[in-house]
């Protein structure tokens, strides 16, 4: 059987003022058939772009895409593939049920009977009769899974499904999804929220600014635990030294926090502190979560987040240092490293 | 097929529910209704001032209904995202672009239908003009504009594939200027037995002449107007119209699908 989707070198490219932004990057992904597959990105990474060509909806600058085994956008694809947009809209008008309806015949399907049943399938059955516009955003959510499932397709496109509900609301979706991969669908869904993909997904593609930096299975990824030993008083030069491929440093004033797979041994860390004039706070073992994975792999850029780390992980020559040396040339300097 | 209907079903659906038109429906259907109580019109030329001051409510507020409804036809599609679902399954370009067509012409042919239902009941309650000759001879004249602004909405639709609705609103709008209220003008200057016209200026008008449909040969109220012309050839003359605005719309949603077949929506 062929690969869900796969993409060589996908490539999309958007001219702007100062030149041109590769939106997607030689992007490299291959999905096989049946597994939830977590394509993975904060805001902008370029996720929403993929989709959209993958489905032909827009076109890639170069590279090739493929769906079930056909070119992307292939309309006899699009009877097996479906592909809940995301915050979708939907004519306000209509009712829960003739949405669905009119869903349906786009694929010739009249069937109003399944079209009830996919809508008590998640938990509409009271309300299909209501206009869409009194829906809450959960239920508006659940139509656009209910019209997703029309053709019962092989392969799904869910982006950001879970995006701006409450935690309800997620976890019913989150159960939906599960449900999808036990009928044997395949189901490509993007976030940016790692909690529901962490317990839902087979394996990830994590990507920034467009290039994959890290994929894998996700038992592969968070195989380990972590160990965070934490000092005080600790000298630049130390740091420095601790970064050896796998430990994510930080050092912020003195205070120097050392991340480690936990098949290391912490001790050489805490000889090391003391060795050079630090004070020991802690040394904390930890279960490693796709967090990790993700603060790793876009940690060249990423601004948000609360202290400076850099990865080692998946993301070959993107060794740039920490603390001041190396930072401000980051970014230019993780751009053109990656293969 | 199934999906072409259906697009269009759901287009006509919006279409009825959009306050803007709405509004603008509503203040023609007000100037139909109170046009017989002007009565700084003299009687005697009431009768004729009367169905031509109508029958221009009729078309004018058609064609700013025409215009307003299908300049925002795909951008609204394309801002809401819904076309992304439509598009994912399996519903090719055109047919989307058809469909989307199809449900504007029948929300405009349903508009137009109630300020002509409106103006015959304003005729034969006000005027007392009962006999089916007259009202018949009447309402032909809005099925005309009918098909006149089937071909204007065309013609916004193959715009919008390509500019935003703003700069649709003013080319949709003077393309059919051009092609009614100017056309005699750009007639005259096109008119090659006329020794006094710069050929550049010749050379433009004619290509425009071709160019641009000619919404003027619609306008069949004359008759309508005066009743005591008749016209010779009227059938044959309505049945080429109404091929001369298939053979327009059919070009412009050709061009228009090819152009938003390789768009990025
Ligand atoms: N039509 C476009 N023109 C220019 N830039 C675009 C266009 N569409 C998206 N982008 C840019 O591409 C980047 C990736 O967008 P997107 O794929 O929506 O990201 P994500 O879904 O991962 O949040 C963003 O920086 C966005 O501004
Ligand atoms: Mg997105």
């Amino acid at each position: 059987m062929s690969l869900a989707i796969e993409t060589r070198d996908l490539v999309k490219t958007y001219k702007t003022r100062s030149g041109q932004t590769h939106v997607v990057d030689r992007l490299n992904l291959r999905v096989e058939p049946g597994e939830i597959f977590g394509f993975l990105g904060p805001n902008g990474a370029g996720k929403t772009t993929t989709i959209k060509i993958l489905l032909g909806i827009i076109y890639q600058t170069s590279g090739q895409a493929f769906v079930l085994g056909k070119e992307a956008g292939d309309i006899q694809v699009h009877r097996q593939i479906s592909y809940l947009p995301e915050k979708p809209y939907y004519y306000e008008h209509m009712t829960g049920l003739e949405i669905m309806q009119f869903y349906a015949s786009l694929f010739g399907i009249k069937d109003t009977e399944h079209c009830k049943r996919l809508l008590n399938r998640v938990n509409l059955g009271n309300d299909m009769n209501r206009p869409i516009s009194q829906y809450s955003k959960g239920m508006q959510q659940r139509v656009g899974l209910a019209q997703s499932l029309l053709n019962d397709p092989q392969l799904l496109f869910l982006d950001e499904p879970t995006g701006g509900l409450d935690p309800i609301a997620h976890i019913e979706i989150r159960d939906l999804i599960l449900q999808f991969r036990d009928e044997g669908k395949t189901v490509f869904i993007s976030s940016h929220e790692l909690s529901d993909v962490e317990r839902i997904c087979d394996r990830v593609a994590i990507i920034n600014k467009g290039e994959v930096v890290a994929q894998g299975a996700l038992e592969t990824l968070l195989v380990g635990g972590r160990i965070e030993v934490t000092a005080n008083g600790c000298p630049a030069e130390l740091a420095d030294r601790m970064r050896d491929g796998h430990n994510v440093v930080s050092l912020n004033q003195g205070r120097l926090i050392v991340d480690m797979p936990d098949d290391k041994n912490p001790n050489d860390v805490v000889t090391a502190v003391q060795s050079a004039g630090g004070e020991i706070v802690s040394v904390i073992p930890r279960r490693k979560r796709l967090e990790d994975l993700f603060l790793e792999a876009v940690s060249g850029d990423d601004k948000a987040k609360g202290r400076q780390t850099i990865s080692m992980l998946g993301s070959g020559g993107n060794d740039a240092v920490a603390n001041g040396q190396a930072a401000p040339a980051k970014t230019q300097d993780t751009k053109g490293d990656n293969p | 097929m199934s999906a072409i209907l259906s697009i269009a079903k759901t287009t006509l659906g919006e279409a009825i529910r959009r306050r803007v038109l709405l509004v603008i429906l509503l203040i023609g259907v007000l100037f139909l209704v109170i046009a017989p109580g002007l009565e700084a019109l003299s009687p005697r030329q009431e009768a004729t001032v009367l169905r031509a001051l109508t029958l221009g409510v009729i078309q004018l507020t058609s064609a700013v209904i025409a215009i307003v409804l299908t300049v925002y036809l795909i951008p609204n599609e394309i801002e809401r995202r819904t076309i992304y679902t439509i598009l994912s399954k399996p519903v090719l370009r055109w047919q989307f672009l058809v469909g989307k067509y199809l449900g504007a012409v029948f929300a405009l042919g349903l508009m137009m239908a109630l300020m002509t239902a409106t103006m015959l009941l304003v005729f034969a309650v006000m005027k007392g003009q009962t006999s089916v000759d007259q009202l018949g001879g009447l309402a032909r004249v809005p099925v005309m504009f009918f098909v006149q602004m089937s071909l204007l909405a065309a013609v916004a639709v193959f715009f919008s594939t390509f500019v935003t609705p703003v700069v649709n609103f003013f080319l949709s709008g003077g393309v059919y200027l051009v092609g009614s209220v100017f056309n005699s003008l750009f007639e005259a200057f096109a008119d090659p037995s006329r020794g006094d016209i710069n050929p550049v200026a010749r050379a433009l008008a004619t290509v425009v002449q071709v160019i641009v449909p000619n919404f003027q040969n619609f306008n069949v109220q004359n008759s309508a107007i005066n009743p005591g012309q008749v016209i010779q050839g009227e059938l044959s003359y309505t049945i080429g119209l109404i091929g001369y605005a298939l053979f327009y719309i059919a070009i412009l949603l050709i061009a228009g699908i090819l152009i938003f077949d390789r768009r990025e929506v």
